[in-house]
């Protein structure tokens, strides 16, 4: 193999891979820097020609009248209940009905675990009319329980979280038992500590995909107050539309708080996406 | 589907065991059918209330005239028979299979690629992973925004094209270019997504694999065609199925770039986005309910279709 990496065929393939490489990530992160630029540009500014990349001074005042313009601070929290309110659910339900699952024998486990599989088919999309309905028939439009119930057990989280029981070794179990440890504290104290990784993981997926959802608060609440973040930017967008340079300050602030939980557990997030492939 | 094939491979068939030696105790067992329900009954309370239920009820309402605000009345057939003569439906279908067409080759071949530059020993390998990946985690609200604020007639995007020479498109508002935008978009944000799949898959090739490919002079290119390609077989499928599945219920991006109208001149109407604007803005639930319907049995047929086609096991 010696030959194979000192050939000057195989150094100008790598450099030439490695550009591609480099181009690639430049495409990538283009609408990322000219949003982080644009947030901080005069209205004057955002247009010229040629586009100006980094603008002086810095027009930080953008971040501060955008939440004087539109109640972003409102939509934040609103945001925040709904996506901690359906991770914590989820963290509970789906661990649960995971764990009896794999670790519990009963009668019916089988035709219970087809069943949530192929709850995972699916697609939001296909029931939004008869969720829509329900919801309105429950009184829950215009609630928050209304954009956090619909998504407060995932089918994809349970499958997720029995995966990760069936791999615990069943020695523990039986000694519980032994112990006369009943089911809901062997869950509590014995299992669920030995998947705090898959419990990490399905948290960020989850809590992801609630922070960024857009179309069940559009489906429920149609009273600005209960817009979330993802809601109200669409409406802003639609009122203010040329006001590019408060929007995109606008699109920085929504993003931050996904980007730094990234940044932070970016080993997290991949081990998510390998394992559910939804992002 | 593919979700069942890959519990199966990781479950290797051990949470479906009798345990024989809980069998005698009876109390055991009845303690466990407790505890087993206990602990599912709430999800599949929900799942029921919100998944199962509602796709049920979709069924159902597909056979009725209603408005949301006047009495339904029994139909039969006619919401399906007036669906497949509304031309606007048939506009809808031939957009999100154009778009599924397009999206799911392109984002699929970019990933691998990607994926397999990657894999090799490179400087700076996690920052191209972060890179490359970062636009997935962002909402396709801000996404679709920050397109447009580009895309804009006057943005960046044309900015450059002029700087080539080229006089760039009003990409949003033309009907040629509405739906090419939302395409780029698609392909940006889930290229990385899928690399990181693919990524996984190569990780799993026993490296023993490609050297003896080396060691009996095989190029670059052939072992990745004859040894990495048939190998990641299983992964190509998941991600194709995943891609087809996905472009298929594109709505959100279309929703906010034409403002829920699907315009210019339904040029970026899916049939998600139709079947919104039947419910809620045409005021005909009936047809969006058929809609539903017939978009549910298609997508179904495409992901059986791809599976025939890519799903078959490689024997080595």
């Amino acid at each position: 193999m010696a030959g194979r990496h000192s050939g000057w065929a195989y150094r100008l393939s790598r450099g030439l891979f490695f550009l591609i490489l480099v181009g690639g990530a430049v495409v990538m992160m283009v609408p990322f820097i000219w949003t982080l630029s644009t947030s901080l540009k005069p209205l004057s500014l955002a247009l010229a020609f040629p586009p100006v990349w980094w603008p002086h001074p810095f027009e930080w005042s953008n971040f501060v009248s955008v939440f004087t313009t539109v109640p972003l601070a409102r939509w934040f929290f609103n945001s925040a209940v709904v996506a901690v309110t359906v991770t914590v659910g989820n963290l509970i339900l789906d661990s649960m009905a995971g764990y009896a699952l794999a670790r519990i024998d009963f009668k019916g486990r089988t035709f219970l675990y087809v069943g949530i599989l192929a709850m995972m088919m699916v697609p939001f999309q296909a029931v939004m009319l008869p969720v829509y309905l329900l919801l309105r028939e429950l009184g829950l439009l215009n609630t928050y329980w209304g954009m956090i119930l619909p998504t407060i057990v995932s089918s994809m989280g349970i499958f997720l979280m029995r995966q990760a029981f069936l791999n615990l070794p069943k020695e523990l179990d039986d000694a519980a038992v032994m112990d006369g440890c009943g089911r809901f504290r062997m869950f509590w104290q014995i299992s669920l500590p030995q998947v705090t990784p898959t419990m990490l993981t399905l948290a960020l997926l989850i809590f992801v995909g609630s922070w960024n959802n857009f179309l069940l608060p559009l489906l429920v609440a149609n009273q600005s107050h209960l817009w979330t973040l993802q809601l109200g930017i669409v409406e802003f967008q639609s009122e203010y539309a040329t006001d590019w340079p408060l929007l995109m300050a606008a699109s920085v602030l929504i993003t931050l708080p996904i980007a730094a939980l990234f940044l932070g557990f970016q080993r997290w997030f991949v081990r998510g996406i390998v394992m559910s492939g939804i992002k | 589907m593919n979700i069942e094939a890959k519990s199966a491979s990781v479950d290797g068939g051990r949470g479906l065991k009798p345990r024989p030696g809980r069998r005698k105790f009876s109390r055991t067992r009845l303690n466990d059918l407790f505890a087993g329900y206990g602990f599912t009954l709430p999800s599949a309370f929900v799942l029921f209330i919100f998944t199962l239920g509602p796709a049920l009820v979709a069924f159902y309402l597909s056979f009725f005239s209603w408005s949301l605000l006047n009495h339904m009345h029994f139909v039969g057939l006619a919401n399906f028979w007036g669906i497949l003569h509304y031309s606007v439906f048939w506009i809808a279908v031939r957009n999100s299979v154009l778009f599924a067409c397009v999206v799911v080759p392109v984002q699929t071949v970019i990933a691998l690629a990607l994926a397999v530059l990657l894999n090799q020993n490179m400087p700076a390998r996690g920052f191209f992973r972060l890179a490359f990946y970062f636009p997935s985690i962002s909402s396709s609200a801000v996404i679709t925004i920050i397109f447009m604020w580009m895309f804009n007639q006057l943005g960046l995007v044309n900015s450059f094209l002029s700087w080539l020479g080229i006089s760039g498109p009003d990409w949003l508002g033309s009907p040629h270019f509405a739906l090419p935008t939302i395409m780029i978009l698609n392909i940006w944000t889930t290229a990385g997504t899928f690399m990181i799949i693919f990524l996984a898959g190569l990780q799993a090739i026993p490296v023993s694999y490609i050297e003896a490919a080396a060691v009996d002079g095989a190029t670059g290119w052939h072992t990745f065609r004859r040894i990495t390609l048939p190998l990641l077989r299983t992964t190509l499928f998941f991600i194709v199925v995943m891609g087809v599945i996905g472009t298929l219920q594109m709505f959100d991006q279309s929703f906010i770039m034409s403002g829920g109208s699907g315009g210019p001149l339904h040029s970026t109407t899916t049939v998600v986005l139709l079947i919104y604007n039947f419910i809620f803005a045409y005021g005909n639930v009936g047809y969006g309910a058929a809609a539903t319907v017939l978009w549910f049995i298609f997508i179904l047929g495409a992901t059986l279709a791809t599976n025939k086609w890519l799903g078959q096991t490689v024997d080595y």
